[in-house]
């Protein structure tokens, strides 16, 4: 009993000194930050920033938000969709979906999002096809991003093991029923943090569409900052919305992935 | 045990590349049947069990199974109907379990029946936990796989097989991935499984379970049924050099 009641004594001080020293970690980060925080403030005070104009045009900007952040979601879900499209393809064994999937991603992986921002937005109106700003931002983002999740839904589904699809085959299940009962939910775990940081990649790469005359965040930064020779402000401004941004959509990020783990906890 | 055989083999062969792994095999399994095929690694043992639910492709020879032939060969239109009949028909156990990892152990069972046969959900869960209860799993219908032993993973594996109500079971070495302390309890289900007179092709390193469960022992090498016979004929008077050979180093 002595013992028992010695090993206990011993397992607390332990547990202790481990809490101690991982709040002592943490405490050293948040410094770490503010001290970061700092130096970048001191480094913006420098630019002689007019604080009262930023403040004067703070809602014009935060309008933007929501058409940010509209624009990346639709984008990121049709890009989705196109993705698992193109995966499928890619692993289908039909040379046409092999080869329309392997060329589509070929084009868009090779050339830059901005030229295909101006082929969406200049060439299509010379076939006759005229769409408004925030559909041809909206296909522009879907269609490139589309191609990198290709590749990040492909690596999903070949994560899933052999056996994984023999047992459900053994079971009579066809193909399809195989891929959609057990390979994609088993993939979707390997898929959505590589497809969270491209969300998060495309938030910041919508600002690309505001040469489309799409009303988001840079677009207005930038309509501000030139009329009124006050752009670094507002470019500033926005970067600071576009990192709170990110933040947020981070920590929902890392919330999704400790959900779809849990299966897995043993 | 009478009537037209349930699984009828003739002449099969199985090529991967050049390798010529299983070379004119000929099997009939009648119904009720607990066959028991033995022999060492890379005779050919899983390769043939995995022909017999079309995982493996046969290149040569037919394989019927329930009056319904497998498509094989040459025959280019492949005949997936009758494959996936087939499939519904013969279930079968991993040496690797290969439970759904995203699903619960109930998950697993009634997989197949709500997805392939159709079965409405609360008479899948019925048939479902009436299996658990069957392997002794009922208290780990909510724990996913990754929570369980290997032995309790086959046994919901097995369940999961028996819920498609299958007329064959097909065993790939189902304890070769346990630790020896819980081959026990699997070989206990299969013990029910074969007294309840399920039709069941089993390839095994377990000579125990071979020389009580089996009616019929299979010695394999190098592609080919060497000796067949009842096990006690198998195990103390089997007539070929290789089967007795191979009886010494595992017995």
């Amino acid at each position: 009993m002595a013992h028992a009641g010695e090993a206990a004594a011993i397992e607390q001080a332990v547990s202790r000194r481990l809490a101690a020293f991982a709040r002592a970690q943490q405490i050293r980060l948040a410094l770490v930050w503010v001290g970061l925080a700092a130096a970048l403030g001191w480094l913006f005070a420098r630019f002689r920033f007019d604080y009262g104009f930023m403040v004067g045009w703070a809602a014009f900007l935060v309008r933007g938000v929501p058409i940010t952040i509209g624009v990346s979601v639709v984008s990121i879900t049709l890009a989705l969709v196109l993705g698992l499209v193109a995966a499928l393809g890619r692993l289908s064994g039909n040379p046409v979906a092999h080869g329309v999937a392997t060329f589509y991603t070929s084009f868009i992986r090779g050339t830059p999002l901005l030229v295909q921002v101006y082929l969406i937005y200049l060439g299509l109106p010379q076939l006759g096809i005229v769409l408004d700003a925030i559909p041809s931002g909206v296909a522009a983002l879907s269609i490139n991003y589309g191609a990198y999740i290709a590749e990040i839904i492909r690596a999903g589904i070949l994560s899933v093991g052999r056996g994984q699809v023999e047992a459900a085959l053994s079971l009579g299940m066809t193909r399809t029923q195989v891929m959609r009962r057990i390979v994609l939910p088993q993939a979707l775990r390997v898929v959505v943090p590589p497809v969270g940081n491209e969300f998060i990649a495309m938030l910041k790469d919508s600002a690309l569409v505001s040469v489309m005359g799409v009303w988001e965040l840079t677009f207005r930064a930038t309509k501000v900052g030139r009329q009124y020779f006050r752009s670094l402000e507002m470019l500033v401004f926005a970067a600071a919305i576009y990192w709170g941004l990110t933040i947020l959509f981070s920590t929902l990020q890392s919330r999704v992935e400790g959900r779809l783990a849990r299966a897995y906890e043993r | 045990m009478n009537g037209e055989p349930i699984i009828q083999v003739r002449g099969l062969h199985k090529f991967y590349g050049r390798l010529h792994v299983l070379r004119g095999v000929n099997l009939d399994v009648r119904r009720g049947e607990v066959v028991v095929i033995i022999g060492r690694s890379g005779a050919g043992k899983s390769t043939f069990l995995r022909c017999l639910n079309y995982l493996e492709e046969p290149s040569a020879g037919t394989v019927v199974v329930d009056g319904i032939p497998l498509p094989s060969g040459e025959r280019a239109a492949r005949a997936w109907s009758q494959v996936r009949q087939v499939r519904m028909r013969v279930g079968m156990v991993f040496q690797e379990f290969n439970l759904f990892a995203h699903m619960t152990a109930l998950e697993n069972v009634i997989e197949g029946p709500l997805t392939v046969r159709g079965m409405p959900r609360d008479q899948a869960v019925a048939l479902g936990e009436r299996l658990l209860a069957k392997v002794g799993l009922l208290d780990k219908r909510d724990v996913h796989p990754a929570r369980l032993s290997g032995g309790q993973k086959q046994r919901v594996a097995i369940a999961r097989a028996l819920a498609m109500e299958p007329r064959i079971m097909l065993f790939d070495e189902p304890t070769s991935a346990l630790d020896p302390e819980l081959i026990g309890e699997v070989l206990a289900v299969m013990r029910d499984l074969a007294r309840d007179g399920m039709t069941m092709v089993v390839v095994t390193h377990e000579m125990g379970f071979a020389r009580e469960a089996a009616h019929r022992v299979i010695f394999m090498d190098a592609g080919e049924f060497v000796e067949e016979g009842p096990p006690e004929q198998i195990f103390t008077a089997a007539r070929d050099p290789r089967t007795r050979q191979f009886l010494t180093h595992v017995l």
